[in-house]
């Protein structure tokens, strides 16, 4: 075997003389990638195409939040915050269909489906890497429109490092940001706090409800929130070939709503929503070969996280809720559905979603230009939500295991296929493939793929039943054990060039999503018997109970094309487009049938394009400016009308002053969001194609410390201090 | 840098730990909810025990609905509690809302009155309510279902007075035995039956009220009620029945009644229709009533609801689609008889209301009200 490892690695030697591209280091200039293979690869070279958001462009734009990012910097995704997290769609499909990573973790809870992207710190991002299309035969469930992975910035250099970003705007807009970090001898700590709030905007106090329009609705566009987080991770290296580590973050998120309303069947809340997010994981990297600083290393690596996402209302005025009052202390009320009148303050835990995953994974460089990404994967999910299941929790699991090899059969061609073998408790056994090609002539590629997708059934969808009050109408929620995962294929072609100062990419793409789940209307006798008093709504209308079942079905069809032109060395030119087409069958709730229509929030033509200039005047100034603007063509729904189409503008401008390698360096930006006080103010609750208040103007002031390491910034090469704290 | 290396085995402890200081404390939540029974549970006793204190009467008279956010509904059930405390003098009257949902939006104020001013009410549930009447250690209790049928909602109410006289609270809401005892021994807690308990009697007694007052609509045309009725699979008592029985009472009288339900399967709009067509009604005016104790949103949205909103052409008999427009647009004319501008609950018809009160007059002791509420073996 020892043999084989080193045959292995004396070719990939052998190799790496002769072809260029595999000579390069680990923070060489250009772009390496991780999140289409699992695996390194250049970017030019990755045999999954893969979208960078990278640093710099991160750092020119000076986007808030990962949302604004994300819309800002690609043509792909199209965003609407609501009260439940924001409402992020890829390619057409939901945040239920998204896969987010963190530095390759899967993030965790979601509310309604989606997922809370407070979670990301948009100051710690040190690149986002976006692979589109279904990913499941490598990240098992959720990856079908695609995935994200945030990599964060990590100051594993000797030395101290620390830095402080503070960035204001309208609406009481606060994005706080502070790092501080230590590297000595074996051991690293790197501890980061992130705080973002903002109070929220009007657009309109117009709102369609009781069959006429209010015209004094308190309901705001975006409500007031405010969320913080701690991290903390520590890294230890027993010895050379071995890298361990330990993190865990703590994160709260509020959001507070009207509390002036007059409208109780649309703008009177009788509590706010509050997220607790908690996560821990343990882990380590184990190099079988090759140097530290190269790239084609054989590792195995093993991770174990914990995470925990709680949902709790926190209770604004007196309020009867319907509760199931379960242990011994109840005496003779135990068991029994009673009316529990919650006070202002008080708090109620709405569910508590738990994780604990293992995963076990290998990285081989095997020879005849073979590269192994073996792993094994095994999750648990628990849900305890004391009013929202039957016996108050519920619990799944799913064991994985997974193969994948990119096999460079020609220097010109490479060939990638990996297997996932699924077996979860409810839905049993099941396999999941992916084939993909790519060709290579001179600075061009092209790429072919074909990959399965698939979503567990969530704990949710499998065990909830709850109450749901929506506007005027109740529902009622039941969950379903039957269900089957949702599945998709993903078609995809693609042509790229990447040059010296210009790079293009054209990619087309199918993806047919089937058994699709859907809340479905049901007999209101499907609510289970006993809860139904209380339940029975306000008489306004017959409670409607829905429940969760396979029911629909979609395809979506998309080009995305993405431009990017270094005109000089100062200024670079980019532009992205993306076309779509969805066609669905859809369970209409409304109208209780199915109906072939496009995906909500569906829009055919998205864009961003932007100009990034950058010169520096003297060592101690350094200007950057960032214009850019992004739209969207008329978004489709089914219901509550369409939305309207939009462009807006942005101009953002940084200012590094103070000499970069001094131990201390400065940075303010300051920018002008929606230039040109685009609004939109269809009323509510129509959608909106925008949420944006209109003009917003924010400045950030940045602020670094650096004591025994390089800085970096912007690509400029700098000389470091010398390290005396080597210990 | 012996200290550091602490430090990090130390923070690297605090991140193991973080699990435990998040973990979900069941016990914590729970003495927090008792806590809230308790309070309101006082809450309760207390406004009962003031209301007793100012009064000094000995008996009280429990009044249970669903509930309601319409100010016109609020004013029927002030109307029947005023018919309440003249029909029993000696008792305090206490009206309360079994739907947590329409207590907490009375109380945010949901509707507005005819002046367009928002009207917000303090209303309380019935389990609450009776706990606090036991507490205030009242002689004679009456405790009156203003349900239509006897089924899912009066199977509630029922199960709310066994639970008072067992004293099924918890430990720190517990009532005085004794007194519960006593209460037994002397027979004094009565359970008021809903307006259609017995279809011999009441059924007929209530079509014959009916029909007095609308018989000149029946003369013109079709006289259709809405009542509500239970899904199939908890049609508690078989309740839904009674519908039909009054149909077939009214029917008597005239045969241009009808009555058809929002939840009661085959007897929802389109049955009614079916049913006056195999009459050969199938033109001319149409009256529409609620046949519910107030005219909340049921009569006022899915009977009487007018224009687009409440009319759906590709699903004429979708839930969504009012009475008013789905006999209008099947070329009848429809009629939707109102006072003050609203349509009226059966608690506004005072022949009626009668009947209510006259089955708390002679409400039998809990034992046998509980075996005589099956409406009839099937």
């Amino acid at each position: 075997m020892k043999h084989l490892w080193s045959l292995g690695v004396a070719l990939l030697c052998l190799v790496s003389t002769l072809k260029a591209q595999d000579s390069l280091k680990v923070g060489d200039l250009q772009e390496i990638v991780v999140t289409g293979t699992g695996t390194q690869n250049l970017l030019k070279n990755v045999p999954v195409q893969t979208e960078v958001i990278s640093r710099k462009m991160l750092d020119s734009y000076g986007g808030k939040s990962i949302e604004e990012i994300l819309a800002g910097l690609t043509a792909s995704f199209a965003f609407s915050e609501g009260d439940m997290g924001s409402q992020m769609q890829l390619g057409g499909l939901g945040n239920a269909y998204i896969l987010i990573l963190i530095d390759g973790k899967r993030i965790h809870g979601d509310v309604g489906g989606e997922n809370d992207l407070g979670l990301i710190d948009p100051h710690n991002i040190e690149r986002i890497e976006i692979v589109k299309g279904a990913q499941s035969a490598l990240y098992g469930s959720d990856a079908m429109a695609g995935v994200i992975n945030i990599i964060t910035k990590k100051h594993t250099e000797k030395g101290v490092y620390a830095d402080n970003i503070t960035r204001y705007g309208m609406h009481n807009d606060l994005r706080q940001h502070n790092t501080v970090a230590f590297n000595i001898g074996k051991f690293g700590s790197q501890t980061g706090f992130q705080l973002q709030r903002n109070d929220g905007w009007q657009n309109t106090a117009e709102e369609f409800a009781e069959a006429m329009v209010l015209t004094d609705s308190k309901n705001k566009t975006v409500n007031q929130f405010r969320n913080w987080q701690v991290t903390e991770r520590l890294t230890y290296k027993p010895v050379r070939d071995v890298e361990l580590y330990a993190d865990g973050s703590y994160y709260i998120k509020d959001i507070n709503r009207p509390q002036n309303g007059t409208h109780p069947s649309c703008d009177v809340y009788t509590y706010d929503l509050h997220y607790r997010n908690a996560s821990a994981s343990l882990g380590g990297k184990w190099y079988l070969s090759g140097e530290e600083g190269t790239v084609r290393r054989n590792y195995l690596s093993l991770d174990a996280d914990w995470n925990k996402h709680e949902y709790s209302y926190i209770y604004t005025a007196k309020h009867y809720d319907y509760v199931l009052l379960q242990g011994e202390e109840y005496g003779d009320q135990n068991g029994e559905w009673f009316s529990v009148a919650m006070l202002p303050g008080q708090k109620k835990l709405q569910s508590d979603q738990q994780r604990a995953m293992a995963q076990l994974k290998g990285i081989f460089y095997l020879p005849y230009e073979n590269t192994l990404h073996a792993g094994a994967e095994f999750r648990y999910d628990y849900l305890n939500a004391p009013d929202r299941t039957d016996s108050g929790s519920a619990s799944d699991w799913t064991a994985a295991v997974y193969v994948q090899d990119e096999f460079n059969l020609l220097s010109w061609f490479n060939l990638t296929a990996g297997l996932r073998l699924v077996d979860n408790r409810n839905f049993g056994v099941r396999l999941t493939p992916k084939v993909s090609a790519m060709f290579s002539a001179g600075d061009f590629r092209f790429r072919l793929g074909w990959s399965q997708g698939f979503k567990t059934p969530t704990v949710k969808e499998l065990h909830y039943r709850y109450l749901h009050l929506m506007g005027g109408s109740t529902f009622f929620n039941i969950g379903n054990t039957d269900l089957n995962p949702q599945t998709s294929n993903y078609y995809s072609a693609n042509i790229e060039y990447r040059g010296r100062k210009v790079t293009a990419s054209v990619t087309g793409y199918l993806n047919k999503l089937d058994k699709m789940i859907a809340l479905v209307n049901v007999p209101v006798g499907e609510i289970p018997a006993g809860v139904t008093t209380a339940y029975l709504g306000d008489g306004s209308n017959n409670v409607q109970a829905r429940m969760y079942k396979n029911m629909d079905n979609a395809r979506t069809v998309g080009v995305d094309v993405t431009l990017s032109y270094q005109v000089y060395k100062d200024l670079t030119l980019t532009a992205a487009y993306s076309y779509l087409d969805t066609e669905a069958n859809l369970y209409n709730a409304s109208k209780d049938r199915m109906e072939t229509v496009t995906i909500d929030g569906m829009a055919h033509h998205k864009w961003s394009a932007s100009a990034m200039y950058t010169h520096t005047f003297c060592p101690r100034y350094k200007l950057g400016i960032n214009l850019s603007t992004r739209g969207s063509s008329t978004r489709y729904y089914q219901n509550n009308g369409n939305a309207q189409p939009f462009q807006i503008w942005r101009i953002n401008t940084t200012h590094d002053l103070g000499k970069v390698d001094k131990m201390l360096s400065y940075r303010l930006e300051l920018g002008v969001d929606n230039i040109f006080n685009y609004v939109d103010r269809t009323m509510h609750p129509y959608h909106l194609g925008n949420n944006t208040p209109g003009t917003t103007v924010y400045g950030t002031f940045a602020l670094k410390f650096n004591h025994g390491k390089r800085v970096k910034q912007h690509n400029v090469s700098i000389k470091s201090k010398t390290n005396d704290e080597e210990d | 840098m012996k200290k550091i290396k602490s430090l990090i085995v130390a923070a690297m402890a605090v991140a193991l730990a973080a699990p435990m200081f998040t973990a979900c404390n069941k016990d914590d939540s729970n003495s927090e909810t008792i806590q809230n029974l308790v309070s309101e549970y006082s809450v309760n006793d207390k406004m009962v025990a003031a209301q007793k204190a100012k009064s000094g009467k000995d008996e009280a008279v429990l009044l249970v609905a669903f509930g309601s956010t319409w100010n016109n509904a609020f004013l029927a059930f002030d109307a029947t509690k005023a018919a309440y405390e003249a029909a029993f003098p000696n008792a305090d009257v206490y009206v309360s809302f079994s739907s947590d949902i329409c207590i907490n939006r009375a109380s945010a104020g949901e509707n507005s009155d005819d002046e367009g001013n928002i009207v917000r009410r303090d209303y309380y549930e019935p389990r609450y309510l009776l706990h606090a009447i036991g507490a205030a250690k009242y002689g004679k209790i009456y405790v009156q279902s203003l349900q239509v049928i006897p089924g899912e909602e009066f199977a509630a109410v029922v199960a709310s007075v066994k639970k008072f006289m067992n004293n099924g609270y918890i430990e720190k809401a517990h009532l005085d035995d004794e007194y519960l005892k006593k209460l037994s021994e002397d027979e004094a807690i009565f359970l008021g039956m809903p307006l259609l308990d017995k279809p011999d009697v009441d059924v007929p007694a209530v079509a014959k009220k009916l029909n007095d007052l609308y018989a000149n609509e029946a003369a013109q045309g079709v006289v259709a009620f809405m009542g509500h009725g239970n899904p199939d699979s908890y049609d508690t008592f078989k309740a839904n029945k009674r519908y039909q029985q009054l149909e077939t009472e009214l029917q008597k009288l005239n045969p241009n009644y009808f009555v058809g339900t929002v939840d009661m399967p085959d007897n929802y709009k389109e049955n009614v229709l079916e049913r006056m067509k195999e009459k050969n009604l199938t033109s001319g005016k149409i009256y529409l009533h609620a046949l519910m104790s107030i005219a909340g949103d049921h009569a006022h949205n899915d009977m009487a609801g007018q224009g687009d909103e409440y009319w759906n052409p590709m699903a004429p008999e979708s839930e969504d689609v009012s009475w008013y427009e789905f006999f209008s647009h099947a070329g009848y004319e429809a009629i939707v008889p109102t006072k003050n501008g609203h349509p009226l609950g059966l608690l506004e018809l005072e022949e009626v209301r009668k009947v209510w009160i006259g089955h708390t007059e002679n409400a039998e002791f809990l034992e046998d009200a509980y075996h005589s509420m099956y409406p009839e073996a099937e």
